[in-house]
């Protein structure tokens, strides 16, 4: 509740392994037996027994460690040590690490290991005799450079990440794995101990890149203290020598010395983030809990970070230490104090809102499909002729590119619903993405809608046409027409399927989808489908609506039926009957059609009305000035 | 006189017997009632009487005209009640209705609506943001810079020879909102999010968060739990605490974990918390102050928190859906039933 949570605790003999997250912030000193303890200590308030680390002294003569990059390599120890023979570790040792889950291997690796548990440091260990002349070069390694690691693996290194090399040959990849050139086996009688301090981002990006998440890199690139490689060799040197390992010479190259550092705190921000009334006494308890210093008795403090508190930069930092002892439950809730203002508003989510209202009123019901489809998909809706952005990464070749349509999706749902359902409507609003030449593709919110129905005699084209024009309607959009598509793409029914337009602008499209792209979605049924930009629809909709009076006057409805020999569409009647019916007309209806042959019989509900009662007489007239223009205009035949 | 009323009264209750429907009724009321029938007549004509024929035939001709109205009216009643059999018309109210086919909003869309409508009533704004984000606005911006250890904690699907990828996070929109407005102010961000991991009950690549952030001078940690308190206990219906555990996150600092007590026990402990009293939600904080820069502001001028919360975790509670592939499988036996 304060620090780390405990995630599982596992018996092991007369043991208990407890398995505690480390955040990563916190893994540069955490993730480590000493770091740990300190954490209790200071969530307890107790004082931490350390017992002194044996001082390191320094002696180099032979060795010779030359780092090339001191940006990326802060500090390097090497030790030499003879009268080393490899066997099995000690129980203490074995046991330790069996707990921990890893492998005893020989003493000496044991022993680095151990160390690194313990304290956090990742160690290394080379066979003197096989580094060639005693010298340490950090290097960056040359382009295109092999090595072979411990694992027998052989990786080829970039110019940009390090190596630990003798004047020959490359040892490591530095702080990530170690080589099989002067690798430790049963032979080896003289080491030489690595404590390094490598840069975090540096170690990274190696390690990512070769694909090798180690015990080490893994710490390292959570940016160690420099000062903990010298406590730590202090200690592996310590526990070799147990071994019979004698140590020769050491040498440490360290050429920026890191010092503790001091942040000033203000103790009003303190209580200004945490919306609590800390005092000065109880903050300056908890930081000295921590290992830190606090001085000064007013509301300003100057602390001071030791080193291996690497995460402590700035006071926020601090403010968050305080409360996670302090504890965040005594922190009160309190209501803001702001002034009144509404809230700005979003209003693509209220058209959003309101179109998918209206589609739920024709009956649709709303799915979500993932933004992600695979190259079949793409193909089988005839969309390879759009330049499809791809994942670099994806999770499989089904969901490797980026939609640039929801048609799919929504194809996909009805081959699944099909199984269950006969009758169906079913819409999406979401995003699809195409490239733009713009540092963002281009993302656009689109709906799609279909419509499925078990009677294929009616076809679902003016069931779909049917609820875009409701829909079209109730969001206010003004005089839009259908109009034949185009250029229909193969994803469309060449023959059936209309762009919807308002002022020569297409704002959308409905239709029946490809009988050939069903069948590859494995969809025996025909489909109609629609598609709108809602940007574009939102420009073209109002929200306005202004109330016209009601007639007062009763309504002549005259009927109309007629022949037509040719195709001519529906359209060019009810202009030709608006045009010359005059303004009388109120509003045409077509209620029959009917198909022989090669003759087509439509007819027509004709309302005429004005702000008066209307004469029989001139609604004759009306009549029959469309009845002659519609015979002479058109062609047809109108049934007296 | 008196006995010529009674002679009319008597036939017109004689000839109502044997009206059959409302016309015989109508035809009926006119001969006897009517501008031109006999009753009419002599009720017209009293005028023309004495003084003392008026006090007898006047009440007289009155009570049978008014008795008259009552047959007939009475008769009319009849006849009507008799036009239909309901028996014969007897249906069986047990047969299933006319189906009537309705829409059915997806659950995320709902609770999201939801969302927004409990903020907007508190006066935070809706923001949205693009879904393939740049680097800068998912990661830089966020205090996560390249090669940066954090951007481990969130696996990211990267596109393909662009610098872009999709986004991990709605916390991506609050440098583009901040980069446009100056604190004081409060919104919160909705919208999907995607995280290369695989799929299973409990896991999704594709997912919903939304993201608060309110800044100002002095917003504290105080007030993100009054105002994450004031939004579940308005979404439950019922009083629900907040509990914030020590985490990290680059964004924030300090980081917390946030939970809220089980709305299903109350904090007790059940099976839905498995025995903890308390639900897990998702990463809050007080806003970094990087993020901050990396928007523009002066360093140390503004406060704010900020969170993150998974929809789908919010849904499933609310709904009692054990299984996040539900969501994506557009299986309409799932969506009809909301």
């Amino acid at each position: 509740m304060k620090a780390f949570e405990v995630e599982g605790v596992e018996k092991n003999k007369d043991d208990s392994v407890l398995e505690i997250k480390v955040l990563p912030d916190r893994a540069h000193d955490a993730l480590s037996h000493i770091g740990m303890a300190r954490e209790i200590c200071a969530l307890e308030g107790r004082k931490m027994k350390v017992e002194a680390s044996p001082r390191l002294k320094t002696s180099a003569k032979n060795l010779k460690i030359e780092i090339q990059d001191k940006k990326l390599c802060p500090r390097y120890i090497g030790a030499i040590m003879e009268n080393i023979e490899i066997k099995e570790s000690p129980e203490w040792v074995k046991m330790m690490l069996q707990k921990l889950g890893m492998n005893s291997i020989n003493n000496i690796v044991d022993a680095t290991n151990y160390v690194m548990l313990e304290l956090g440091q990742p160690l290394h260990a080379f066979d003197y005799d096989k580094v060639k002349s005693g010298n340490i070069i950090v290097r960056k390694a040359k382009k295109g450079e092999k090595i072979k690691l411990l694992d027998g693996t052989e990786k080829i290194l970039s110019n940009e990440g390090l190596v630990i090399a003798d004047p020959e040959k490359a040892l490591a990849i530095a702080g990530v794995k170690g080589g099989a050139a002067a690798e430790i086996n049963i032979n080896t009688k003289a080491i030489v101990l690595e404590a390094a301090n490598f840069d975090y981002a540096s170690v990274r990006k190696t390690r990512m890149r070769h694909s090798l998440p180690t015990d080490a890199a893994m710490r390292f690139e959570k940016e160690i203290d420099p000062n903990l490689a010298e406590l730590a060799m202090a200690r592996v040197i310590e526990i070799i020598e147990m071994f019979g390992g004698k140590t020769v010479e050491v040498a440490d190259i360290y050429p920026a010395k890191i010092m503790d550092w001091k942040i000033k705190l203000d103790l009003n921000y303190v209580n200004n983030l945490l919306g609590e009334n800390v005092s000065v006494a109880t903050v300056k308890k908890i930081l000295t809990s921590l290992g830190l210093k606090a001085s000064g008795s007013g509301k300003i403090l100057a602390v001071s970070v030791p080193t291996f508190r690497v995460d402590l930069k700035t006071q926020e930092d601090l403010i968050e230490e305080i409360g996670r002892i302090y504890g965040y439950e005594k922190v009160k809730s309190q209501a803001p104090k702001v002034d009144l203002k509404a809230a700005e508003v979003n209003s693509q989510r209220l058209f959003e809102r309101k179109t998918k209202n209206t589609l739920l009123g024709c009956g649709f019901s709303e799915v979500y499909n993932y933004s992600f489809y695979g190259e079949r998909d793409v193909e089988m809706a005839c969309l390879g002729a759009v330049k499809h952005l791809k994942l670099e990464n994806p999770l499989n070749p089904e969901q490797a590119f980026l939609r640039v349509s929801l048609v799919p999706g929504v194809l996909k749902n009805i081959y699944e619903n099909l199984k269950n359902f006969k009758d169906f409507r079913i819409f999406e609003n979401g995003r699809t993405y195409e490239k733009s030449g713009e540092a963002l593709p281009d993302e656009k919110r689109m709906l799609a809608g279909v419509v499925v129905i078990e009677n294929q005699k009616d076809g679902a084209f003016y069931e779909a046409k049917g609820c875009v024009d409701t829909m079209l309607k109730n969001l206010g959009v003004g005089s839009y027409s259908f109009e034949t598509k185009s250029a229909a793409n193969d994803l469309w029914h060449a023959g059936r399927s209309a762009e919807i337009k308002v002022n020569q602008k297409i704002i959308g499209c409905v239709g029946e989808i490809n009988p050939q792209v069903l069948e590859d979605f494995g969809i025996s049924k025909r489909v109609a489908c629609f598609e709108f930009d809602l940007e574009i629809l939102q420009k073209n909709a109002t929200s306005v609506k202004t109330y016209k009076a009601i007639s007062k006057y009763p309504a002549i409805t005259r009927d109309i039926s007629m022949i037509s020999q040719n195709k001519i569409k529906v359209a060019e009647i009810l202009k030709n009957i608006q045009k010359n019916g005059g303004a009388l007309i109120q509003e045409v209806e077509l209620f029959d059609i009917f198909q022989r042959e090669n003759k087509n019989s439509f007819a027509f509900h004709i309302k005429f009305g004005a702000d008066r009662t209307l004469e029989s007489q001139e609604v004759d007239d009306s009549m029959q000035k469309i009845i002659s223009a519609l015979e002479k205009d058109l062609g047809v035949e109108v049934r007296k | 006189m008196e006995q010529k009323i009674g002679a009319i009264k008597n036939q017109a209750l004689e000839d109502i017997k044997a009206a059959k429907d409302s016309r015989d009724v109508f035809d009926l009321r006119v001969k006897y009632l009517g501008r031109k029938s006999e009753l009419n007549d002599i009720l017209k004509d009293l005028k023309n009487l004495s003084v003392e024929e008026r006090k007898i035939i006047g009440p007289s001709a009155n009570a049978a005209k008014i008795e008259l109205e009552k047959v007939f009216a009475d008769a009319e009643k009849n006849i009507k009640a008799k036009s239909f059999d309901a028996e014969a018309e007897r249906i069986d109210v047990t047969i299933p209705g006319k189906k009537i086919e309705q829409g059915h909003l997806h659950p995320i869309t709902l609770i999201q609506k939801e969302i927004e409508d409990i903020f907007t009533s508190m006066g935070f704004e809706i923001a949205d943001g693009p879904e393939v984000e740049t680097e800068f606005y998912n990661f830089d911006a966020l205090n996560m810079p390249e090669n940066h250890s954090a951007r481990d904690m969130q696996d990211t699907f990267w596109v393909q020879g662009e610098k872009v990828a999709m986004r991990t996070q709605t916390s991506s929109v609050q440098v583009r909102y901040m980069e446009k407005h100056k604190p004081p102010f409060r919104i919160i961000a909705p919208g999907r999010c995607f995280r290369r991991e695989a799929t299973d009950s409990t896991h999704e690549h594709t997912f919903y968060q939304f993201e608060a952030l309110m800044a100002g001078e002095d917003i504290n940690v105080g007030h993100l739990k009054y105002v994450a308190e004031e939004f579940f206990t308005r979404l439950f219906h019922e009083k629900v605490t907040v509990r914030l555990r020590p985490s990290y996150f680059p964004f924030t600092e300090p980081s917390f974990e946030f939970d809220i007590s089980c709305t299903m026990c109350g904090g007790k402990g059940c099976s839905g918390c498995k025995n903890a009293g308390w639900i897990e939600l998702g990463g809050a904080g007080m806003v970094n102050q990087n993020v901050f820069v990396a928007a523009g502001y002066p360093r140390n001028k503004y406060q704010g928190f900020a969170w993150g919360f998974g929809l789908e975790r919010l849904a499933m509670m609310k709904y009692k859906i054990d299984d996040i592939r539900l969501f994506h499988g557009g299986d309409l036996r799932f969506i009809k039933q909301f």
